[in-house]
C-alpha cells in the first residue's frame, strides 16, 4: 500500500501540475518588454579619479609667484616638503621644487624661513598628517 | 630666437637713475639684436638675504622680470656686461617656461606598491641581478659536511 502511495505520488500528481500551471520562458515577449529589464549602465558606484591640488586648479608653479611657492615650504626650516606631505604628482612635485629653487636664488624667497607676511596663509596640507609615514 | 626671463635687482636709487638704467640695460639686449617683449616692475621690496655687490651691502632692492628674445650666444655675453654693471646687485636669466601639458598621476601614484608600475620594473631588473647580500656557503672551506639545515 506504501508502495503504490509513493508511486502515485511520482508520477500522477507532477503531471497534473504541469498540465494545471501555465509556465513563463524567458524568450516571453511580454516580459521582455517590461520595465524591468536590466539596462545598461556605467558602473554607478566607481570613485573619482583623484588629481592633486594644483592639477585640480590647473595652476604651473612660477617662480615669480613666490607667496605660492612659500606654502609648500616649512615655516621653521624653510625646507621644501615633500611628496608624501604636499600630495602633489610627482611631475608638479619636481616643477615645485625647481621653481622654490629659482625663486630662492632669485631672492624673491628666502632659504631658511618662511616670510613673515605668508605666515598665516590658508594651509594647502598638513605636514603632521603625511600621506605615507616619514622619519622625523 | 627662444624667449629668456632676465630676473634683475636693482640698487635702491632714485626714480630718474632707474630710468636710466633700465635704458642702458634694454639698450645692451637691442645692441645684440634681441628685442624685449615686456618689462614687468615687481616693486621696491627689502631683499629676504642681504647681497654683497661691488663693495656694497644691500637689504632692499628694485625688482623687475624682463622678458625678452635674444639669441643664445648672446646670453653669456648679457650676462657679464650686466655683471660689470654697478647698478644691478643681481641678476638670473632663465628661459621662458613652457606650457605644462602632462595629465595628473596622483591616482597611479597612491597605489599599493605591487601594483606601481616603477616597482613592478624594479622587481624585473632584480630578478635579473644575483644578489650579493646572500650568503653563500663554499664548499671548499674544508669542511666536508654541509654545516647549515638544507
Amino acid at each position: 500500500m506504501a508502495l503504490l502511495k509513493t508511486l502515485v505520488s511520482r508520477y500522477i500528481l507532477p503531471t497534473t501540475y504541469r498540465a494545471t500551471a501555465i509556465r513563463y520562458s524567458s524568450t516571453d515577449p511580454k516580459l521582455a518588454e517590461s520595465d524591468d529589464s536590466p539596462v545598461e549602465m556605467e558602473n554607478p558606484y566607481k570613485k573619482e579619479v583623484r588629481q592633486c591640488i594644483l592639477c585640480k586648479l590647473n595652476i604651473t608653479p612660477d617662480y615669480k609667484n613666490h607667496r605660492l611657492l612659500s606654502q609648500f615650504q616649512s615655516p621653521y626650516t624653510g625646507r621644501i616638503y615633500g611628496r608624501h606631505i604636499t600630495g602633489l604628482c610627482k611631475a608638479k612635485q619636481d616643477l615645485v621644487e625647481s621653481e622654490i629653487r629659482k625663486a630662492q636664488n632669485c631672492a624673491y624667497m628666502p632659504y631658511y624661513y618662511k616670510d613673515k607676511s605668508f605666515l598665516k596663509d590658508p594651509k594647502l596640507f598638513d605636514p603632521e598628517n603625511p600621506i605615507r609615514s616619514h622619519r622625523f | 630666437m627662444p624667449t629668456y626671463e632676465l630676473a634683475l635687482m636693482l640698487r635702491a636709487m632714485p626714480k630718474t637713475e632707474l630710468k636710466t638704467s633700465l635704458k642702458r640695460i634694454s639698450h645692451a639686449i637691442f645692441d645684440r639684436g634681441g628685442i624685449i617683449r615686456s618689462i614687468e616692475n615687481l616693486g621696491f621690496r627689502a631683499m629676504p638675504y642681504k647681497t654683497s655687490a661691488h663693495g656694497l651691502v644691500h637689504r632692499e632692492a628694485n625688482y623687475f622680470v624682463i622678458k625678452m628674445d635674444t639669441g643664445t650666444k648672446a646670453v653669456a655675453d648679457l650676462r657679464e656686461e650686466y655683471s660689470r654693471d654697478v647698478d644691478v646687485i643681481r641678476q638670473r636669466i632663465f628661459k621662458s617656461q613652457e606650457a605644462f601639458d602632462k595629465t595628473c598621476t596622483l591616482e597611479e601614484e597612491l597605489l599599493p606598491p605591487a601594483y606601481r608600475k616603477e616597482v613592478q620594473k624594479m622587481i624585473d631588473v632584480g630578478k635579473t641581478q644575483v644578489n650579493r647580500f646572500k650568503y653563500k656557503f663554499k664548499y671548499n672551506s674544508g669542511l666536508d659536511y654541509y654545516p647549515f639545515q638544507r
